[in-house]
């Protein structure tokens, strides 16, 4: 039997010694193959190429928009090492990260499996828990503003008529970030449970089928069966997650300003208002390059965790 | 030509460096000057005139107005917030597109014409009418003219005068041991011990604005004269920021217990008996509770210990040194800084119009916050005053902040914006 890879091989190794007329057509192939990826190769180049470039140059300079950038060599990180709120950022982003992305994955997950049996008005659900997603962030943000008022908020109502004292959720250090992990959870659960029910409908019902046979509980199939198979969708929910969630921004901006005195400032806040308030662009594009380091590592940590997005079966 | 990977790769990396130096081409603006026909198209960013009732002011009588005494002139306007100005600007001048006229804040003139950025203006200008005491102070720098303020916003203490009479007290507090010690008699608590009414409330303005109006009425400053010295760091600060805990400790104020935005404030609600408040209350009071200045329940009055202070803040308007039509863009500022722009964009804002003809109006007359900042004009202190204050303003709230929920002393939190200011001024 001839393999992929032998396949592959015999391609790769075959110009010099296939017929000038096979020769032809492969190179015109390749041409098509060119010209098809290059639309997409060309917006990677310009949208995320020349800023990746330019982000590692300025980073090595003092620029403020206003006058020519100077070079500075590494004083823009010395001075990372030793920025107290940044690093605070950085702790606050990997906090936010670590709450949001797994309780929102297991939510999603545990919505897709409901989503995905035959349940009356199942459309009208989906719709439901999918609106947080595409709704504006402003727009939730500012309902949430008003859940999370101390005096007036549904939050502090809902505890009162429980018998319970509610704090100031965003006036509180103690209260504030996990007041912003809460609506990060809440607006995460609709495209994973999007994803999670796609991959769900495309198991392939044979394996269910023959484990039923095998006498296998609802409880042991999804623990074999659909979890492991889920592993692809799994990683690929995990990864855009952990990368959304270090890129949070505009709850944090609408609800809190990253206060009070830091305590949900996040590494993206951070880099805005360096860029756009305080006019140092140099600085925000080191910190720029440690966020993304940062997303780097963790998604080849979790690649090699997971092995990536190769489904067991 | 044969492109291999490695030309491709350094033509990459030249370009991005060619395309990050380049974006500094803005930076060097020459400054154009202002004479030539008054003609063209110029655009007008304002964090002014927001809402559709400002959009009516502003485009429906003023730019009328302008294009009547300037036919040859079209104003594009582009409309933002406080918020957002800072970084239209940043985004404007990164990529060439610099307004040609702005308006700006108190402390904004300073860093923007130190880097040449802003047009001076002619110094007629600035004696064309008899201005409030010192209002003009902010629009220079480097003992130039580079703005015309537009309105004034004052931050004084409002009380009411109902809760007052109901605790006995007869007089607002003369210094902070008054305030502080009126400020314990007029809080309440429920049964269960929380707080149902402040008696002081400072947190309802920025907190970076209030610990200034603090500092100033402590007699200290934020700067040296040449702005590049902090000043702020001695005991004058430190006490000014020790008032806020003091005030926590004693449970007659809470960081919590503050105005939510787009409500009445604590002080209409008669959940604050004492508060820190921008001048343009009045224009709150007269919407929502118009019984409280009917019966005489608010009062006003500038903060003191050892000085009586206010904070002076304000709008200016400048010309842009690479506008393209600077005759134009010089013709608007002008126009901008008329009384006849000055008095309704004060009347809209609830503000404090800085030209003295105006103290006639019945704007003033019967606005009781704004005749108390114009009748004391003298004790008003602004912020800002470094080249260096865009960075060093950011920091204020959120280090200031940390001493205020308990994190860190009133002496530490000075210190450490003692040494971030520092560090933004060694970079200029």
């Amino acid at each position: 039997m001839v393999s992929t890879r032998d396949r592959v091989r015999a391609t790769a190794s075959g110009p010099s010694a296939a017929p000038p007329r096979q020769r032809g057509l492969l190179r015109a192939r390749r041409r098509a193959g060119l010209l098809m990826v290059a639309p997409a190769v060309l917006h990677a180049l310009i949208w995320i190429g020349i800023p990746l470039v330019a982000a590692v140059v300025l980073s090595f300079t003092s620029y403020d928009v206003l006058t020519p950038p100077r070079f500075v060599g590494l004083e823009n990180f010395r001075d990372l090492v030793s920025d107290s709120v940044f690093r605070r950022a950085v702790l606050n982003t990997s906090i936010y990260t670590f709450f949001t992305v797994p309780v929102a994955m297991a939510i999603a997950l545990l919505i897709a499996l409901m989503l995905n049996t035959r349940l009356a008005g199942r459309a009208i659900f989906r719709t439901a828990i999918f609106i947080p997603q595409v709704t504006a962030t402003i727009a939730v943000a500012l309902v949430w503003l008003w859940i999370y008022d101390p005096r007036s908020g549904l939050a502090n109502a809902v505890l009162s008529f429980l018998g319970l004292d509610g704090p100031a959720w965003l006036s509180s250090t103690d209260w504030a970030m996990p007041a912003v992990i809460v609506v990060g959870i809440w607006q995460g659960i609709g495209l994973k449970m999007l994803i999670y029910l796609a991959a769900l409908q495309s198991l392939p019902t044979d394996l269910y089928e023959a484990a039923s046979v095998d006498g296998a509980s609802k409880v042991r199939q999804f623990f074999s069966l659909t979890l492991p198979l889920l592993r692809p969708a799994t990683f690929f929910v995990f990864v855009t997650s952990v990368i959304g969630a270090f890129q949070s921004f505009d709850q944090v901006y609408i609800l809190t300003d990253g206060g009070p005195a830091n305590s949900t400032t996040m590494m993206t806040y951070e880099i805005y208002k360096s860029a756009f308030r305080e006019f140092r662009m140099g600085y925000a594009c080191a910190q720029s390059l440690v966020l993304f380091a940062l997303l780097l590592f963790l998604t080849l940590l979790n690649r090699r965790i997971t092995g990536g997005d190769r489904a067991t079966r | 030509m044969e492109y291999t990977r490695r030309s491709v790769l350094t033509a990459l990396g030249l370009g991005a460096v060619a395309a990050a130096t380049g974006c500094s081409a803005s930076g060097g603006t020459t400054q154009a000057a202002a004479d030539g026909p008054v003609e063209g198209e110029i655009n007008l960013l304002t964090p002014l005139f927001e809402g559709s009732t400002g959009k009516e002011l502003l485009e429906g009588k003023l730019l009328p107005a302008f294009k009547q005494k300037n036919p040859n002139v079209t104003v594009k306007v582009d409309y933002t917030t406080y918020a957002a100005l800072n970084e239209k600007i940043t985004t404007s001048l990164a990529g060439g597109l610099m307004p040609d006229v702005v308006m700006l804040g108190v402390g904004w003139i300073p860093p923007f014409a130190h880097k040449k950025v802003l047009a001076p203006l002619p110094d007629e200008l600035a004696k064309r009418y008899d201005y409030e005491d010192r209002v003009l102070e902010p629009s220079r720098f480097d003992g130039k003219l580079y703005a015309l303020p537009m309105v004034l916003d004052t931050r004084i203490v409002t009380y009411r005068k109902d809760l007052f009479a109901e605790a006995g007290i007869t007089a607002p507090p003369k210094d902070w041991a008054e305030l502080r010690s009126m400020a314990k008699e007029l809080a309440r608590t429920d049964a269960s011990g929380k707080l149902t009414r402040v008696g002081f409330d400072p947190f309802s303005i920025d907190l970076r604005q209030c610990w200034e109006t603090f500092l100033f009425a402590n007699d200290g400053n934020l700067f040296d004269e040449a702005g590049q010295q902090v000043k702020f760091d001695d005991e004058r600060g430190v006490e000014a920021l020790q008032l806020f805990l003091d005030v926590i400790k004693d449970k007659s104020a809470d960081y919590s217990f503050k105005s939510s935005a787009g409500q009445p404030t604590t002080l209409q609600q008669g959940r604050s008996a004492m508060m820190m408040s921008n001048n343009s209350l009045w224009v709150q009071l007269k919407k929502q509770n118009p019984e409280l200045l009917a019966e005489d329940k608010v009062g006003a009055f500038i903060l003191a210990n050892k000085v009586p202070a206010m904070l002076q803040g304000g709008t200016m308007v400048a010309r842009s040194a690479s506008s393209k039509h600077a005759a134009a863009a010089q013709a608007l500022v002008e126009f901008m800084g008329t009384p006849e722009s000055i008095l309704p964009t004060a009347e809209q804002r609830g503000s404090v119009p800085g030209v003295q003809d105006l103290r006639t109006s019945d704007y003033v007359k019967n606005n009781g916050f704004v005749k108390l900042a114009l009748d004391n004009m003298s004790k008003a202190r602004s912020e800002g005053g470094t080249a260096a204050w865009m960075e060093i303003r950011e920091k204020i709230k959120t280090t200031l902040e940390t001493a205020v929920v308990g994190k860190r002393t009133a002496k530490e939190a000075i210190d450490e914006l003692a040494n971030l200011s520092k560090e933004a001024i060694s970079r200029l």
